[in-house]
This record gives structure tokens, C-alpha cells and sequence, in this order.
């Protein structure tokens, strides 16, 4: 039988923020916006509520109703950090924990009278972590489900409720309409049928909600009845893949700060490897000697565990991007992914190792800019020289051979060419182009309609046209004739004619 | 490599030739050669001159080469080279350095070839005349014989293919196979 618990902290805002400043909760406050024209309030604790400030007022309003009133901005990170706290809360009572929202966790109680007793006292337990954590006013029910522990939570008047299975419906029948959180159109509609608590809500007929209000009608219907529509999502507590080293003294070589960042990435890669995980992204931060930061991300190729490329890569980086002052601390972090384990095929011939492939990469990017550094992907396209340079990641198995085919032949698309099982013919060769990029222009001279010389040197042979167009549906029309010619002086090349211009040019040299 | 079995691996290897003499077409023949059996080669392209889709149509599968381009700057080709020539696992290393090849300083040849030795690697160089001097096993030269051209009428329409002959300039050893005395492309 499945027992779930909820875990509420009401008003969520102004808890995180008397969590991070204890001495608060002894006077009323508040949590205003950061908007600087009108400042509302987001959120008041409960003194300040019992002088009737509440959310959406304006700051003046908020005072005028409680003269002694506390304000402190919003911040963004103590809310974050107070739902962190609230989830391992009870991640300490139960594996699977699930986010509700803002000030909201539900608990898979399921099983755990084994190890904490009966639901009362889980639901103690439940309420001492939080409170621990610093929410003394958090709120713990515990019902069939976690549609009905939630409503439960929310209207009750102790620290800890449970509700018998079975009793569900009868125990939430009293409970008024504002604890489903229904959308205001919705609750206005439910409110002029006379309907204010949610015992009265799961009495309606439900073929009649679902014919007057649609789907909404039924998942509120479902919330009277405690039916959880979604499944459970457990969550997880994140990682914390992060090494630093602090030093006495301060360092201004790349050398020296090499040296620290294999320390820390040694210590780093430890733990990675002991998780069965690898990084695929890593983020450095330097303090310097000026006070300021130094942050770099540098995004690896391919997820690995070795300190010894990770360390190349970085260095190389800071090569590029020097910090501005002295180091005086070094932080790695490490965007952990899960690699599945895996081995070449038997007949595979050796390919790089992923961590040499990355650092050569790496490199060369620098020496050559990472534009020019990858694996040509031809484009679905007769534009002439149509291709698109993808990063290199050699597939791990035998595919498809890129349009194999005779010379002469149109290329075909990728995935159509010619397999393993079918190779290409060992006799079979391909007259091959050697592009010149970007095409040259040149003077050629016709005769009837042919050409006849180009920049001086006469043609001994020539064929075409080639006649090619496309485009012509936006601003990139081309439109060209194409004749493969031989100079006198023993070249063989691809001329091209723009009909639009009528220029010549030379694409390639056939060699 | 079973059709250009010719070209060692660990060694150096040039082909040589004037433009149009079909030393790119003979090299496009040992990147399909390559790539087509699942391994991986690199091409560092001095002057970017290499053209996808003819390497596509003679069948060498793209997916599997590295294309380094240079934007002509052979200083780059060449650093580039060498560090390629230093990770074990590409199979064939190709360097394209075009019409205007640089001369290689003696330490620089020996050095890309006992980087080949130590790695494995076939190193293939293109380009109009030999750069490596001794550090090359074998140095190939390649020179055009004839054209064919095609058409239905008097007027040819079409490139039908062109004939190639080679040359063994440099031989330090007996290679396995020999390079293709002559091929029609």
C-alpha cells in the first residue's frame, strides 16, 4: 500500500530569508521586490501576517499596517539554497523524495516503518530534519496519496497529520476550496455553484464537471477526490564535483599554476573515477592577487576521466586566456556525465585514443583556428563546392561509404553510397579535382560557342557545357556552365561560365 | 591497404608530379583505401584544395577523414603535420602541399620520419617536387599519357577519364606491392 508523506513550509520566501537570518523570525518581516519604481512585497513571515501585510502590497501599504515592520530584498540564491536544504531534509528520512515546488517535498513513505516506526513518528522524524535545517514551521502530513497529504498538510493546525488509509476523502471533506490552488476563473466558477469546501467538490457529479468545465473540471475533481495524476518524480541530489587548492603564496606562470591544476585535477579525476562517471565539460575559477575572478569553461570533445589530457586542454586554454594577475587559489569543476561502457569491434582497425584524438584536436584548433579543423560533410545541394566542416568524431563501427561511384557521376546523398559489403571496385578510380578556392578568374576566349583560349594558352580539348542552376527562389541564385578543358600545356581543368554575369572562372584542376 | 599495399606504414612516401599528372587522384585512391576498411586518415591541405564530393565519388568515406586546412600557409601545414604524425592511431597521414611546396629542413624530414616509425603511421606527401630527401622510402612520380574524352556527337560533352602513368624516383627498400605501373581515371 502506497504512503505518502508532504512536507510544507508556508510562505516559503520569508522562511528562506529568517533562515539566513535567524534573528527575524522574532519580529515581523518582510520580503520585498527588487523592482526599484514601486516595491512590493513578495512575502511576509507570520508576524507580520498577523498585522495583515501581505503579498502584492506596496512597501507603504505593508508599513502602514505594521509600523515595526522588517524588510529585506529578495534574494534569489537563499531561496534556492533553502529548497536544497528542505529536499535533503528528507532525503535524510526517505530515498525517494520528490520536488513539489517552491516550499513543497513529498516523501514515498512506503516501508519506512521498518526504520523510523509508525506514520507518526515518521512524521516526526520528518518535521525534526526540517526544523533542523531551519524551518521551525514547517508542516508534515502523511496520506494515501500525495494529492490528499498535501491538501492535509495545508489545512492543518499541527506540526505533524496523518490521515488513516482510507479515510482520505472524509478527512479533506472540510478542508475549504483555497487549498486545491485552483486557477482564480476556475475557483470563481466553483464558487458561484455554491461549492466552497473540497467535500463538496468531490460530491459533484463528475460526468457533469467534465461536460461543463473540460479537462480542468476533471483534474479538479481529481484533487477533491486525492488522486495523484502524475507519477512520482524522485529526485536527485546533485553532485558536488568541485576541487580546490588554495596557496600561500602567489603564482604568475602558466608553469607553475600547471603544477597546481594537476594536483587538483588528480583529486578530481579520483572521485570521477570511483563514481563510474567521466567530465564532459570543466569550469576553472581563479582567484587572483587583485581581487578579482578568473573563470574559464572549457568544454571537452569527448567525456574522460584522465587528469593528464584535461590538464593539456586547460592549459592550453589559459595559454590563450591568461589570468590578469597572480593566482592565489584554483577551483575545478567538473560537469559529471555517465559513460557506458563499451569496446571496438574485433575486425575494427586501431583508431586514436579518445583522449589523444581530443588533445590533437585541440591543438590544432589553435595552430589553424577550430573552423579549420574537422570532417567534411557534403550538403544537399548541386551549389558547386556545397559542403559543411562537422567536428571529427570518427564513427565507432563500419558504415556507409559516402556516395561511392564512378567518375562522372553526380554525388549521391549520404547513406546511399556503397557499404562494407559492397566496396568499391579496387580498379575503380576517380579523376579527382583539386578545388581553387575561391575560384579564379580568368580570360577565356570562344570559338563557336567553345572555348578556344584561356589567359593566352590555347585549349586542345574541351567538353560541355554542363549546364547548372539553383537558388533562383531566393537572393542566392546561381547559374552557371561548366567545361572541363586541356591547355596546351598539359592542364586539365574545370571552367565555369556565370550566365548571369557572364564571367569565367576556374573551379579545379583535375589531377 | 590492399590496392595501394605500396605505401608502408611507418615510412614516408611522396608522390610527386605536374599539376593535372593524376598524383591527386592516385592519393585520393589511398584515402578510400583507408577509410573504406573503418580506419582513420587526416589530410593536412596546404593550399585547401581538396574537394569533398570528388573524394565522396572515388568512394573515400568522409566520415573518417580529418581534414586540417591551412589557407595556404605551409609553415602551418607542416607544424600541423607533425603533430598529427605524433598520435598513434591514424592510419595514413596525408600532407598536401601543393604547386609550391616549401623546402624541408633535413632535422624536420628525420623527424617526421621517426615520428611515422614510432607511431606507425603512413606519411603521404603531395605535392610538385620531393621535400623529404632521404627521409623518404618511397617517392613516386606520376605523369599524364592520355585523355579520353566522350560524347555522341563530333563535339565531346564529357571528361571521360584520363591515363596515368608512374614512376619510382626513390626506392630505399622493396616495397610489398608496387605502385600501379599506369591507371586510367
Amino acid at each position: 500500500m502506497s504512503r505518502f508523506a508532504c512536507l510544507w513550509v508556508e510562505c516559503f520566501v520569508a522562511a528562506a530569508a529568517e533562515r539566513s537570518e535567524p534573528a527575524l523570525r522574532a519580529e515581523p518581516m518582510t520580503v520585498l521586490a527588487p523592482a526599484p519604481s514601486v516595491t512590493r512585497v513578495i512575502d511576509a513571515n507570520a508576524a507580520a501576517r498577523e498585522d495583515g501585510v501581505r503579498g502584492g502590497m506596496t512597501e507603504t501599504e505593508a508599513r502602514a499596517r505594521c509600523p515595526a515592520l522588517v524588510s529585506r530584498p529578495f534574494v534569489e540564491e537563499h531561496v534556492r539554497s533553502a529548497r536544497h536544504a528542505l529536499l535533503e531534509a528528507a532525503f535524510g528520512v526517505s530515498p525517494r523524495v520528490e520536488d513539489g515546488g517552491v516550499g513543497l517535498v513529498y516523501v514515498d513513505a512506503a516501508g519506512l516503518a521498518w526504520l523510523h516506526g509508525d506514520p507518526v513518528a515518521i512524521g516526526r522524524r520528518l518535521w525534526s530534519q526540517a526544523r533542523a535545517v531551519g524551518f521551525p514551521g514547517c508542516r508534515v502530513a502523511l496520506a494515501g496519496s500525495r494529492t490528499a497529504a498535501r491538501v492535509a498538510a495545508l489545512n492543518a493546525t499541527e506540526p505533524v497529520t496523518v490521515i488513516p488509509p482510507g479515510e482520505e476523502r472524509a478527512a479533506l471533506a472540510a478542508a475549504p476550496l483555497a487549498v486545491l490552488g485552483l486557477a482564480p476563473d476556475l475557483a470563481v466558477t466553483l464558487e458561484g455553484w455554491g461549492v466552497r469546501t473540497v467535500g463538496e467538490l468531490a460530491a459533484l457529479p463528475r460526468d457533469g464537471l467534465a461536460m461543463r468545465l473540460g479537462p480542468a473540471g476533471l483534474r479538479t475533481h481529481d484533487l477533491a477526490l486525492g488522486l495523484d495524476r502524475d507519477p512520482f518524480a524522485a529526485w536527485t541530489p546533485p553532485a558536488f564535483w568541485d576541487e580546490a587548492q588554495g596557496l600561500e603564496w602567489e603564482i604568475d606562470s602558466l608553469g607553475a599554476l600547471t603544477v597546481v591544476l594537476a594536483a587538483v585535477l588528480e583529486r578530481l579525476c579520483t572521485r570521477l573515477v570511483a563514481a563510474s562517471l567521466a567530465a564532459d565539460a570543466l569550469e576553472v575559477r581563479l582567484e587572483l592577487a587583485s581581487g578579482g575572478h578568473h573563470a574559464r569553461a572549457v568544454a571537452l570533445a569527448v567525456p574522460m576521466r584522465e587528469p593528464k589530457p584535461m590538464l593539456a586542454l586547460l592549459a592550453l586554454d589559459l595559454e590563450a586566456h591568461p589570468p590578469s594577475a597572480a593566482v592565489t587559489r584554483a577551483t575545478i569543476s567538473a560537469r559529471p556525465v555517465r559513460v557506458p561502457a563499451g569496446q571496438g569491434g574485433l575486425w575494427q582497425p586501431p583508431a586514436p585514443r579518445l583522449r589523444d584524438l581530443v588533445a590533437v584536436l585541440a591543438r590544432l584548433a589553435v595552430l589553424v583556428g577550430p573552423d579549420n579543423v574537422g570532417s567534411p560533410r557534403l550538403d544537399d545541394s548541386h551549389r558547386p563546392d556545397a559542403y559543411t566542416m562537422l567536428p571529427f568524431s570518427p564513427p565507432d563501427e563500419l558504415g556507409r561509404v559516402e556516395g561511392a561511384g564512378d567518375a562522372g557521376s553526380a554525388p549521391r546523398p549520404r547513406g546511399r553510397g556503397t557499404t562494407r559489403q559492397d566496396p568499391p571496385r579496387s580498379d575503380a578510380r576517380t579523376l579527382v579535382l583539386r578545388r581553387v578556392r575561391p575560384p579564379r578568374r580568368v580570360a577565356v576566349a570562344t570559338a563557336d560557342e567553345r572555348p578556344s583560349r584561356v589567359d593566352g594558352r590555347r585549349v586542345v580539348g574541351c567538353a560541355g557545357p554542363w549546364r547548372a542552376s539553383g537558388g533562383w527562389w531566393d537572393e542566392e541564385a546561381w547559374a552557371r556552365d561548366e567545361w572541363d578543358v586541356a591547355l596546351v600545356d598539359g592542364t586539365l581543368c574545370r571552367l565555369a561560365r556565370d550566365l548571369r554575369t557572364g564571367q569565367w572562372c576556374v573551379d579545379g584542376v583535375y589531377d | 591497404m590492399e590496392d595501394v599495399a605500396w605505401v608502408r606504414s611507418g615510412e614516408i612516401t611522396e608522390i610527386v608530379g605536374r599539376p593535372s599528372s593524376g598524383r591527386t587522384s592516385l592519393f585520393t585512391t589511398c584515402l578510400r583505401d583507408v577509410t573504406s576498411r573503418g580506419a582513420v586518415a587526416a589530410l593536412v591541405d596546404a593550399d585547401q584544395a581538396f574537394d569533398p564530393a570528388s573524394a565522396a565519388r572515388a568512394g573515400v568515406d568522409l566520415g573518417r577523414l580529418l581534414w586540417v586546412r591551412c589557407e595556404g600557409r605551409r609553415d602551418l601545414a607542416l607544424r600541423a603535420a607533425d603533430l598529427l604524425v605524433r598520435c598513434p592511431g591514424f592510419t595514413l597521414i596525408g600532407l598536401d602541399l601543393g604547386e609550391a611546396p616549401p623546402r624541408l629542413p633535413l632535422t624536420l624530414a628525420f623527424r617526421l620520419k621517426f615520428a611515422v616509425e614510432r607511431t606507425e603511421a603512413a606519411l603521404l606527401i603531395v605535392g610538385r617536387r620531393r621535400v623529404t630527401g632521404g627521409g623518404a622510402s618511397l617517392v613516386v612520380e606520376t605523369e599524364r599519357d592520355a585523355i579520353d574524352w566522350a560524347g555522341p556527337g563530333p563535339s565531346p560533352t564529357r571528361l571521360a577519364g584520363a591515363h596515368t602513368a608512374t614512376r619510382v624516383l626513390r626506392a630505399r627498400r622493396a616495397p610489398p606491392g608496387s605502385p600501379p605501373a599506369w591507371w586510367r581515371a
